[in-house]
């Protein structure tokens, strides 16, 4: 059963919210302020820190900032100014992710399950990579989620391109099958299998100049999968 | 006593002004008789060495003076010693053209002086230059101040709303005019970015404020089934969507972001796919390297919108991107009903909705349009909506390749 730690100054929030994660299986305890969640942190374990931006005594980016050099516990930043910037703020600072009020129920219960699903599986080492990463004279940013390219222009990438991409840059000179890509790349609330993995592949070939017919950059392996074929640099 | 003494543009000027005038009168009168008359011959002693007083302009003929040019403009010699200007009254004086001066007829009135054309075009040389550089001087003293004035306030109208601080005037040079205008534009600049900041927080407070009891009330929903309950889900979320827009109204989205160059179709596709991904009926087509320079956030923004618009309103949304030589153009076209050419302007407004558009099928706070052609007005490029002959709305897009 996992262990939730749910701050918020918020009594009703608390109450409900709480409620409605136990009914998925979660225990959560809910505490109102900054104070209250260091002395929770520090007595007991928990697999995941749900943190409101706003609380009365202290400010929820500093509690994930000091959250994140006492332990390896995932956090999910909840706000009411869910606007671009405070979000690639909240990405920076530590945070595994970061929903905006109101939110979905549901695609909360989501989110905490996939921060969870990655937390076994050495989170500590997916956090430590770096922000930016280079290959091939191309750059990605993983917070603001731009890749600019060698000629230095912007190159957008969809949701599912994004985490395609994450993916490979992680793995470089790696093969990696098809069931793996979509373990790496599913989120809540798409569908991810082994077709929409391959038409990301060749979107993604596109938008990297990758020509279709003999890629260099993203490898086809017969009967394997797929190989990011460059040296990535950070 | 120290109002009368008081720098002021009115005393300036007029102060200006006449001693221009008086002073052109002097020197002209002066030069000429000294420099020019005086060379050629002197009457007995006379007044050398001291001021002489002119008559009113322009210089009459110099009483007193020698019989210019042998006698040639001569109608008979003045008194010797009479001061300046009396042996002739003002505005009788004539100065016929040299040449022609012996075809005069003899004058019956009193005798007439005439300039030699030298000593004439030096009388009005100097006047010119004397009321010249006064009225450039006192030109510059009404100019140069406003020009400051325009140039200040075309900063202001930039910076009000962005993060810039408002442009500042000096306040302790010039007239008590300049002074007293520095003063109160300083004022209005400051109280201006006040109040809009003051606005900015306040609309932060309000969504943070709001999202709260939203975030209250979609918990709540959550543990009722029923059909209102999923109406209440929608609106929440079309509160929320409200907040979100004006909450990028008053931050100034995009005030921040530097310029990039940008591949419009790489964003269009990838907004698209995303769309397609749930579900959505959208498209994406055009050149490819369509490259821009642009904010890449605020001209995701709007693409976005105009693609959830033509969702909303029009069912499908089909994006064009093409590349002109000094250009990009993003077209969205849509399946709906189109926009009544009469509302076609004012659909840009804040807050304004078409008709028929204030029911929960086709939502939207009225604030997407907006935001996306200030947007785009400050990537330098511009933002037309149009009906196609063929039925349905296009927006386009146009932004500058370079900038």
């Amino acid at each position: 059963m996992a262990r939730c730690l749910l701050v918020d100054d918020d009594s009703e929030i608390r109450v409900s919210l709480g409620d409605y994660l136990q009914r998925f299986g979660m225990s959560v305890l809910c505490v109102s302020n900054g104070a209250q969640m260091r002395r929770a942190v520090k007595s007991e374990r928990f697999d995941v820190v749900i943190l409101d931006v706003m609380l009365p005594d202290d400010n929820g980016f500093d509690l994930c900032r000091w959250l994140r050099q006492e332990h390896q516990t995932p956090i999910i930043m909840l706000t009411a100014q869910g606007d671009p910037i405070s979000r690639v703020v909240g990405l920076e600072i530590g945070a595994d992710d970061y929903v905006g009020k109101p939110f979905e129920p549901r695609e909360l219960v989501a989110r905490i399950n996939a921060v969870l699903r990655r937390a076994p599986a050495g989170d500590a080492e997916r956090r430590d990579q770096p922000r930016n990463v280079k290959f091939e004279g191309w750059s990605l940013d993983r917070m603001q989620r731009l890749l600019v390219s060698p000629s230095q222009v912007v190159v957008a990438l969809s949701n599912a391109e994004f985490r395609l991409l994450i993916a490979f840059v992680d793995h470089p000179g790696r093969v990696l099958s098809r069931d793996q890509l979509v373990d790496f790349t599913v989120t809540p609330g798409v569908e991810v299998n082994h077709r929409s993995v391959d038409l990301a592949v060749s979107r993604l070939r596109q938008k990297l100049g990758d020509s279709p017919r003999e890629p260099s950059l993203i490898r086809t392996v017969r009967g394997e999968g797929y190989l990011f074929d460059a040296k990535v640099n950070a | 006593m120290k109002r009368l003494w008081r720098d002021t543009l009115f005393k300036r000027l007029f102060i200006l002004m006449w001693v221009a005038l008086v002073a052109s009168h002097l020197l002209a009168y002066n030069i000429v008789t000294r420099f020019v008359l005086d060379s050629a011959s002197r009457p007995q002693g006379g007044f050398r060495g001291s001021l002489l007083l002119p008559s009113l302009p322009p210089t009459p003929g110099v009483p007193g003076g020698p019989m210019v040019g042998e006698g040639l403009g001569a109608k008979g010699p003045a008194e010797p010693g009479m001061p300046p200007g009396m042996s002739q009254p003002p505005g009788l004086n004539q100065h016929p053209p040299p040449g022609v001066d012996d075809d005069t007829p003899p004058d019956a009135g009193p005798p007439q002086f005439e300039l030699p054309t030298g000593a004439l075009l030096l009388d009005y040389g100097v006047r010119f230059f004397i009321i010249g550089l006064a009225a450039w001087w006192g030109a510059r003293w009404v100019s140069a101040p406003m020009r400051r004035l325009a140039t200040a306030s075309r900063t202001l109208t930039r910076s009000i709303g962005s993060h810039e601080p408002p442009p500042h005037l000096d306040e302790s040079n010039g007239t008590v005019e300049v002074r007293d205008a520095a003063h109160v534009f300083n004022e209005m600049g400051r109280e201006l970015d006040e109040q809009f900041r003051g606005r900015g927080l306040l609309v932060a407070a309000l969504s943070h404020d709001l999202r709260t009891p939203l975030t209250r009330m979609r918990m709540r929903l959550e543990s009722i089934e029923s059909d209102a309950a999923q109406r209440c889900i929608a609106d929440v979320r079309e509160m929320d969507e409200l907040i979100d827009s004006s909450l990028a109204l008053f931050r100034g989205v995009g005030h921040a972001e530097a310029a990039q160059r940008v591949d419009v179709l790489a964003l269009a596709q990838s907004l698209c796919d995303d769309l397609a991904e749930q579900g959505h009926a959208v498209s994406a087509s055009g050149h490819e390297a369509s490259v821009a320079e642009a904010q890449p956030m605020a001209l995701r923004r709007v693409l976005s919108n105009l693609i959830s618009n033509a969702l909303r309103y029009g069912e499908r949304a089909d994006v064009t991107v093409l590349r002109e030589p000094q250009s990009v153009t993003v077209i969205v076209d849509d399946a709906g009903p189109g926009i009544a050419p009469a509302q076609m302007e004012r659909v840009f407004q804040p807050f304004f909705r078409g008709e028929g558009s204030r029911n929960r099928a086709t939502g939207g706070a009225g604030l997407g349009l907006y935001i996306a052609r200030d947007l785009i007005r400050r990537q330098g490029g511009t933002l037309a909506l149009a009906n196609r002959p063929e039925g349905g709305l296009r927006a386009t897009v146009t932004l500058p390749a370079q900038r």
